[in-house]
């Protein structure tokens, strides 16, 4: 049984399952399902503290959000203890972590943000000549459209209008924001 | 693509203003002569644009939560204060990361050197 849970390629698809139902929201993921089609011919009642195991792994990892050498450290330490894992399987899950640790910070910051957040940005420049109500030439104006939204949910559109003067303002204070940005940059 | 759109004029749409030519064409309210664009904007409502009143900005750093002990992660939110045609003034909360902000100000600064060449 020992040698089955070792195979290298049904381990990186249980980490991938484990992924995508810690992590990336997947809700269809069961027990029943990794164990059928990864695993089906070791017997439940030891498939279960296996992935008990593997689970509680690859959280403190993607939680420490590990840098490699963290990683190799924490995962010598488990091959070292007892009930803890082979070398094999440390191979797999450091492979697992260096292609997937992107992905995985990625949906925890998302997780992490329960405010709405900017999803896209269009834009364009109109030239105005003249309007029914004032003589006004050559009024450029800039139409911005946001979409943004909380996660999960669907996305709110807000749309506005800029003139010159109006974009030069913001302009400002974005660049305030930009020099704040660059002395934590500078800092850290 | 700027630089070709910033050479046509409204005569060259075809639409000029005649005073007390007896002219029978209407006069639109307003002429629309897109210069620059990004991806295709949806098309706006007439009446849906706001404006900008003002806008508050804080950069902060999410240092740690439930889900990950070690989330090491600033971001720049904003509080847009925006009024609608009829006047009425509501606020939107929105969050960024780093690179999306930037994204956000590289585009202002686009913007804001095609609006004076038009």
């Amino acid at each position: 049984m020992a040698g089955e849970l070792e195979g290298a390629k049904s381990l990186s698809g249980l980490l991938s399952g484990l992924a995508q139902s810690a992590f990336h929201g997947h809700a269809g993921i069961t027990e029943e399902l990794l164990h059928g089609q990864l695993y089906p011919e070791v017997p439940p009642e030891e498939f279960r503290p296996f992935l008990a195991k593997m689970r509680g792994i690859l959280k403190s990892i993607a939680s420490a959000d590990m840098d490699f050498n963290q990683l190799e450290a924490f995962l010598t330490a488990q091959t070292k203890k007892q009930g803890g894992i082979t070398c094999d399987q440390a191979a797999v899950i450091s492979k697992f972590w260096k292609s997937h640790k992107t992905r995985i910070r990625e949906s925890l910051l998302n997780q992490s943000r329960w405010d709405n957040g900017l999803r896209g940005l269009s834009w364009r420049v109109d030239g105005k000549s003249q309007s029914r109500h004032s003589a006004q030439i050559d009024t450029p104006v800039a139409i911005v459209e946001l979409e943004f939204g909380k996660s999960g949910q669907e996305s709110e559109f807000l749309c506005l209008e800029f003139d010159e003067v109006k974009v030069k303002q913001t302009l400002k204070r974005l660049s305030e924001v930009e020099e704040s940005i660059n002395s934590l940059m500078q800092a850290a | 693509m700027k630089n070709v759109f910033s050479s046509l004029h409204l005569q060259r749409v075809g639409w000029e203003a005649r005073a007390g030519s007896g002219s029978a064409g209407p006069v639109p309210a307003t002429s629309c002569l897109a210069m620059a664009e990004s991806p295709p904007l949806r098309e706006p409502v007439l009446d849906a644009k706001s404006e900008l009143i003002d806008f508050q900005w804080k950069l902060g750093m999410a240092v740690s939560s439930d889900q990950c002990r070690s989330l090491k992660y600033p971001y720049v939110a904003v509080i847009l204060k925006v009024a609608d045609h009829s006047g009425q003034v509501n606020s939107k909360s929105i969050e960024m990361t780093i690179p999306q902000f930037q994204n956000f100000y590289r585009q202002f600064k686009e913007i804001a050197a095609v609006i004076e060449t038009v």
